[in-house]
């Protein structure tokens, strides 16, 4: 079992929509007092490493769980797998 | 015009198109209902005489308004489920191993289907030409987008009528190829830099995969609830200046400078001074109503508002993340004298 922290990203070059999808992502784990690092990511290096072509994009432990869009807030819990 | 979203292909037994179905009734009943209330509003509620300077400017506010509205609302709608089958990888895979020529054919069209926001510009350029697309195809994608705005395409519909708006598709996609073919001809690769060659970038998801109807409508729905709430304050403003200066301002203020008989040089002059200036579409498009009114040309007026929409500072300054300011030049410089002859190509045939 992975005892590590669990960390969600937003990647994106930090426009309007990534602070959205950002704001998103903290509103929902907070909400659920998830137990995570939510980490926002400039790098091109991790996009390219992660395939994202489209920003912004959340990724949930190293996996690549939305991309190209503002999620909402219900579409983001079911990524996480809270509801 | 009035038929819409889905309203041809309702299948009764699945839930969400019976939604949008309903959804489709009702637009359409809204759409046939502007006309009559806002004559109503105007010359019945408000008592207005008819043919009156006042009267007219109010029943034209009232219709336009929610005309402009709803249309945003239902094209919108199609638009995001048409583009929901497409996605930046399926464009990638399209269009890796195709030649120049009909490559960039098929990357300006899939520019304009493959949603995508100008953020996404820099991984995207990254992962197309990583994956041996070449640069002038790249091109053909990135510019299309922006150049060809589907809210400024909405709204030139709702105001100018179809004409207009297929002349303005036709020549956005004419200046992406074209763009591209230059910028491809020009052998600029060395201007991208380094570690670009050296990413890999690893095959990422199909986003388009696997979306149920239901997920497709979501979408939809979203977008056209983002966009409303980003555009009504702009639509609301630009008809009501439009509504208000109506008559107010002669007719043919502006037509010495921008006309269709001013001199040669107020295209170019006009597309320069809108090169810095970078607004949304829906901001541009009762500024465009107002200087039509005013006597400006059409063709300068529209390449007016493509320099302001199309060639975006914001997205520039990213790109210069991935490539030299020298093809940063080039590439500007390729686009603003595109739009300047499509300004002129306007002026002639309209």
């Amino acid at each position: 079992m992975a005892t590590g922290v669990r960390v969600i990203e937003v990647l994106g070059p930090g426009c309007a929509r990534c602070y959205e999808t950002l704001r998103v992502v903290r509103h929902v784990v907070d909400d659920a007092h998830l137990e995570c690092l939510v980490q926002k990511s400039e790098s091109v290096e991790r996009m390219a490493d992660l395939g994202v072509m489209r920003t912004p994009a959340v990724v949930f432990d190293g996996k690549v769980v939305l991309s190209g869009r503002i999620p909402r807030t219900e579409e983001l819990r079911q990524l996480l797998g809270l509801s | 015009m009035a038929s819409t979203p889905g309203a041809l292909t309702v299948k009764p037994e699945v839930g969400p198109w019976s939604r949008v179905a309903l959804a489709a009734v009702a637009w359409t009943a809204l759409y046939l209902l502007i006309e009559p209330l806002s004559q109503w509003i105007a010359y019945g509620l408000a008592g207005l005489p008819r043919g009156s300077h006042l009267g007219d400017a109010v029943a034209f506010f009232f219709y336009d308004v929610p005309k402009i509205l709803l249309l945003l609302s239902g094209m919108i709608f199609v638009i995001t489920v048409v583009r929901s089958f497409f996605s930046a990888e399926r464009a990638r895979r399209l269009l890796s191993g195709k030649r120049v020529g009909l490559g960039n054919v098929l990357g300006a069209t899939l520019g304009i289907v493959t949603p995508f926001c100008s953020c996404s510009a820099v991984p995207l350029f990254i992962g197309f030409v990583e994956s041996g697309i070449p640069l002038g195809v790249t091109f053909s994608f990135l510019i299309a987008a922006p150049v060809i705005n589907e809210v400024a395409l909405i709204l030139l519909f709702g105001m100018f009528g179809w004409k207009v708006a297929a002349l303005y598709v036709s020549s956005g996609l004419t200046i992406a190829i074209v763009t591209g073919l230059v910028l491809g001809r020009l052998r600029l690769e060395r201007y991208v830099e380094d570690f670009v060659w050296r990413t890999q970038f690893k095959e990422g998801e199909d986003e388009s995969a696997g979306l149920s109807w239901e997920d497709r409508f979501a979408q939809a729905r979203d977008a056209v609830r983002d966009i409303l709430k980003k555009v009504w304050a702009y639509v609301l403003v630009g008809i009501g200046v439009g509504a208000g200066i109506h008559g107010y301002v002669p007719t043919d203020a502006l037509a010495g400078y921008m006309g269709k008989d001013a001199a040669w040089w107020s295209v170019p002059l006009v597309v320069f001074a809108a090169l810095p200036l970078y607004s949304n579409a829906a901001g541009m498009a009762p500024v465009l109503q107002a200087l039509v009114e005013k006597g400006a040309a059409l063709g300068t007026a529209l390449a007016f508002m493509m320099a302001v929409v199309g060639v975006s500072l914001p997205e520039t300054i990213l790109l210069r993340r991935v490539l030299r300011p020298q093809l940063i030049g080039v590439f500007v410089g390729v686009v603003t004298v595109a739009i300047i002859i499509t300004g002129y190509l306007f002026n002639a045939i309209l």
